[in-house]
């Protein structure tokens, strides 16, 4: 049975958050529908966690849940993609954007953003830690503290996938296709 | 940050710079180093066009509605760590009151019945409010006096919990404009809500058989002094047995329920 307080402390942290956690499954996920499960699947270990969490920062806290369960879920659900969701494979893919080889030019990329579609594939090719560093900065708008929060991982390691993601973007961007 | 390389750095502070992460200090020190370093400003552009391609296509919309109401409704005591279908949810979310449209669709069978559709609409309502119960108790000498100073009728108040539905609670409903005592009973996860209406409401569309309305069940049946409507979200073969289960019980204990 889940105690009241443990309901009550959820109706103030989680419901308030959902925009941001559909925002991060659909990013992480690339379905809207299968985003809605994960973010379901997400508010009821939520609920089970508030019985003993300490929460400081309610935002992050939920959003790690949501991150956590979207990988969780894709694994179950696409094992196709899984050898994308933390493996071997994908330290190497990080390791391999160098971020200080940045001779492309800023207007190849503004052209290229015109057009969403080929936006939406470049985030998709990312490894998945560049791709949810970048979702939770850019589109949950959160702050460097909080994303190692949410990620479980050190500050350094926040900015230098950060900064690995952006630089892999515009690669990606600057690329005439 | 494991690297000595100093390229690296600045650009990891200019990544820093652009998320307003750096402190004063580093701020100004960075400014200084853009002013004289016409590189390290092409790398800024670059960044900053990426960020925009990124804010432009990647946001996508906000939650559902259907997905909104679902997390919340996780949170409520009914809730108890049950997933809310969401196909439910998103009738809900679409309209609590059922268009007559709607309900010449659904119910094709028979006329538009305002009945049914007024108590679904209150059971929807309560499956999502956070007062489902007017009075929540699984006594019913605390539910039935209540019940009977809200509304104008006596009150059939039926002990099932031996057959697996205890009482939860109890709440008035609405039909146009009068009010009429609702039970609630529950069944594992699930409620099942009993309004006992006067029979000039409940006549004229009685189906023992039941129906489905916007997803919901009912089962209507009557005796000689009451009409009943009891709704649900179980399926059909549950909900005719508890209205079986809730007949054979008013019969039996007739004299001391009422």
């Amino acid at each position: 049975m889940i105690s009241d307080a443990a309901r009550r402390r959820y109706q103030a942290i989680v419901p308030p958050h959902v925009d941001d956690a559909y925002a991060l499954a659909r990013w992480l996920s690339g379905d809207p529908a299968d985003a809605e499960d994960i973010v379901q699947d997400a508010a009821l270990r939520a609920l089970n966690a508030l019985e003993t969490a300490k929460v400081e920062r309610p935002r992050a806290w939920f959003l790690r849940i949501v991150r956590n369960t979207a990988l969780t879920w894709m694994a179950k659900n696409r094992s196709k993609s899984l050898s994308f969701a933390g493996g071997a494979d994908d330290l190497a893919a990080i390791e391999a954007v160098d971020f200080a080889d940045d001779d492309g030019s800023p207007e190849a990329i503004l052209i290229a953003a015109e057009d969403g579609e080929r936006v939406r594939r470049a985030i998709a090719a990312l490894p998945q830690p560049l791709r949810e560093a970048l979702a939770l900065r850019e589109i949950n708008g959160l702050a460097y503290r909080e994303i190692a929060e949410a990620t479980e991982t050190p500050i350094g390691t926040v900015m230098s996938r950060l900064a690995r993601g952006r630089a892999a973007l515009a690669k990606i961007l600057e690329d005439k296709r | 940050m494991s690297d000595s390389d100093p390229r690296q750095d600045r650009l990891l502070r200019l990544n820093a710079a652009l998320d307003d992460e750096l402190d004063a200090a580093h701020r100004i020190e960075l400014e200084r180093e853009l002013e004289r370093d016409p590189q390290l400003r092409a790398s800024l552009r670059r960044l900053s066009a990426v960020r925009e391609a990124v804010r432009r296509h990647g946001a996508p919309e906000a939650a559902p509605a259907a997905l909104r109401d679902a997390v919340a409704a996780i949170g409520r005591p009914k809730a108890n760590g049950r997933r809310i279908p969401l196909p439910l949810a998103a009738a809900v979310a679409a309209g609590i009151v059922i268009g007559a449209a709607a309900q010449a669709l659904l119910f094709s069978s028979r006329a538009a019945d305002p009945v049914a559709a007024a108590m679904v609409a209150d059971f929807a309502r309560a499956e999502l409010s956070d007062r489902p119960f007017d009075v929540a108790s699984s006594d019913r000498h605390t539910v039935k006096p209540w019940l009977v100073a809200h509304a104008p009728l006596g009150v059939e108040v039926a002990d099932l919990a031996d057959k697996g539905y205890p009482l939860a609670g109890g709440r008035i409903a609405v039909v146009g404009a009068t009010p009429v005592p609702t039970l609630v009973y529950q069944r594992r996860e699930h409620w099942i809500a009993l309004t006992e209406l006067p029979l000039s409401l409940g006549d004229g569309a009685l189906d023992a058989r039941g129906g489905t309305l916007d997803g919901f069940r009912l089962v209507r049946w009557a005796d000689r002094e009451r009409a009943y409507v009891a709704v649900s979200d179980i399926d059909a073969a549950e909900l005719s047995a508890f209205a079986a289960a809730f007949r054979a019980a008013a019969t039996a204990g007739g004299g001391e329920a009422r």
